[in-house]
């Protein structure tokens, strides 16, 4: 009877054990979720201008031109092809994805000049730091001025860190 | 509630009481404390303390950072637009022995906690160079736009009988000409639009003298649109017609306004700001620079002339995908480029050192839309 009794507050107390453990797991997750919007929602907002002032950095780091110019030609074919991959995502609105278009457009031009294709003279080895320069102010502009949501910012970041 | 919140605690164990009980207490002081009555404010000094005789001038500066302000400089640091526009706007108002500087900063909304809404507007006043109050404020309260703002306004500015030299400077980003919501990051549906600024600059002037000086640090700002809503309310006004780099037109020319406005001629010191500015832009920056000074009674002629066509331009784009459509130079269109465009304006502009238009030789000083190939 004894064993029976003390079996079933045993039970008991497993069972309040459990709900303990769960509702301090869901208030754990709800805590997380918090933080990672928050989180999220600044990453995807700054990430994108950051990603083109480290390579700025990078760009007046080196002396070597053609390095410069490797350096600024890979991140902005990365950033196309990110920026491919994020248009081909169904979460991605219409409305984004011609603010990516227009993005894609942007980012082809300046790979145009770096080169000298499509018309434009190619930019020169001693103007490849304010060229550099130039990239990270045309894209804190086209932040302003090409809207694109949060997901899609978001998914941009993520992409990018992928494939760098 | 109660049984709710009994069931809650009598769950728990006794050593899980304690910190709960604790946590809800911290929640609970954090709840009142960003939805009390009271007024968080910091008065440094009673008003009316400092000196006898009123203000020479009078500067009201909001400042937008309710949004993505990020930029960096040619060095690669990072700074926050609005951030560095407040340390220049209260070193203004710390050197004018002779003012009274009314500054708002916008904040984007945070929670405490994740829950609990802080106030997300910071108000400073100084007068004769001295920080009198400083006081959190929402930014959501009341119809206008600028209500909350109007009101500390009204409260702390000095009366007397003299009328003070008036300036007004905005930091932001480009202020929507058209009903358009997503301007403040934290309230999405909120619109905002070149008409509520007229509307906050009239209740500045209290539909008396206008406001000697307005200065727009924002992009695009120098449409036929923008300025014909602020000449109501402005004698001069400095703004770009194009893209402006985040950092904004440099402040130095305001740090000494009885030297600057010494002789009281207001033109001469707008051209002598806009002169300062973009020479500081040009500096540090790639992209286009363009400083434009208009004389609002003698841009009026050409503002009456396009007004039809612009906003017939206006309602025909507001249907479109932004997408679709971009600012360009007024006078590459024909409505536009008019004889009379280039009175009352003076253009101070350098191309983009790279990009298609890093040829074009001149800018109109006005800025309209087109719909792109």
């Amino acid at each position: 009877m004894h064993r029976y009794r003390a079996g079933r507050q045993s039970g008991t107390n497993y069972t309040m054990k459990g709900a303990d453990m769960i509702k301090r797991t869901a208030l754990r997750v709800i805590i997380m979720m918090c933080v990672l919007v928050y989180a999220g929602i600044a990453v995807g907002q700054d990430n994108v201008q950051k990603y083109f002032n480290d390579a700025a950095c990078k760009v007046k780091a080196t002396s070597d031109p053609l390095q410069k110019r490797e350096i600024l030609s890979d991140k902005l074919q990365d950033m196309s092809k990110a920026l491919d991959a994020v248009q081909s995502s169904r979460l991605v609105s219409n409305a984004d994805r011609a603010g990516l278009d227009r993005l894609k457009a942007s980012l082809q031009e300046k790979q145009d000049e770096l080169a000298g294709a499509n018309g434009y003279a190619r930019v020169s080895d001693d103007q490849l730091n304010a060229f550099s320069d130039y990239v990270v102010q045309e894209m804190e502009q086209a932040d302003r001025t090409i809207t694109i949501g949060v997901v899609t910012a978001l998914l941009i970041v993520i992409i990018i860190i992928l494939i760098a | 509630m109660k049984s709710l919140l009994h069931r809650f605690f009598a769950s728990a164990t006794h050593g899980q009481r304690v910190p709960m009980a604790g946590a809800v207490c911290v929640a609970l002081a954090a709840f009142l404390c960003s939805c009390g009555s009271i007024r968080p404010s910091r008065t440094a000094t009673p008003l009316g303390d400092e000196g006898g005789f009123p203000p020479r001038y009078s500067i009201v500066c909001i400042i937008h950072g309710d949004g993505g302000y990020l930029y960096h400089d040619a060095r690669g640091e990072a700074h926050r637009a609005d951030e560095v526009a407040l340390a220049k706007v209260k070193t203004v108002a710390e050197q004018n022995a002779q003012a009274e500087v009314f500054i708002f900063h916008e904040r984007r909304r945070k929670h405490l906690l994740f829950l609990f809404p802080v106030r997300d507007g910071t108000f400073y006043y100084y007068r004769y160079g001295r920080l009198i109050a400083e006081e959190s404020y929402w930014r959501d309260q009341g119809q206008a736009r600028f209500d909350p703002e109007m009101e500390l306004y009204d409260r702390f500015r000095a009366e007397g009988p003299s009328d003070p030299t008036r300036l007004f400077l905005y930091f932001g980003h480009e202020i929507p000409e058209t009903g358009k919501a997503g301007y403040d990051a934290s309230y999405k549906s909120r619109v905002f639009r070149v008409d509520d600024l007229a509307d906050g600059l009239r209740r500045v002037t209290r539909d008396s003298t206008k406001i000697d000086l307005v200065v727009l640090s924002a992009c695009f700002s120098g449409t036929p649109r923008t300025i014909a809503a602020l000449a109501p309310y402005a004698r001069y006004v400095i703004a770009s017609p194009d893209n402006l780099h985040l950092s904004y037109f440099d402040l130095r020319p305001l740090e000494r306004l009885d030297i600057g406005l010494r002789e009281e001629d207001v033109s001469a010191f707008a051209y002598a700001f806009a002169h300062h500015a973009f020479d500081r832009l040009a500096e540090d920056t790639q992209t286009a620079v363009t400083v434009v000074v208009y004389d609002v009674d003698r841009v009026e002629g050409f503002l009456r002339s396009v007004d039809r066509s612009y906003d017939h331009a206006l309602t025909i784009l507001a249907g479109r995908n932004p997408a679709s459509i971009e600012h360009c130079d007024c006078a590459d269109d024909p409505a536009y480029a008019l004889p009379g465009m280039n009175e009352g304006t003076t253009v101070l502009y350098r191309p983009s050192r790279f990009g298609r238009l890093q040829n074009k030789e001149n800018h109109s000083g006005w800025e309209c839309w087109r719909l792109l190939e």
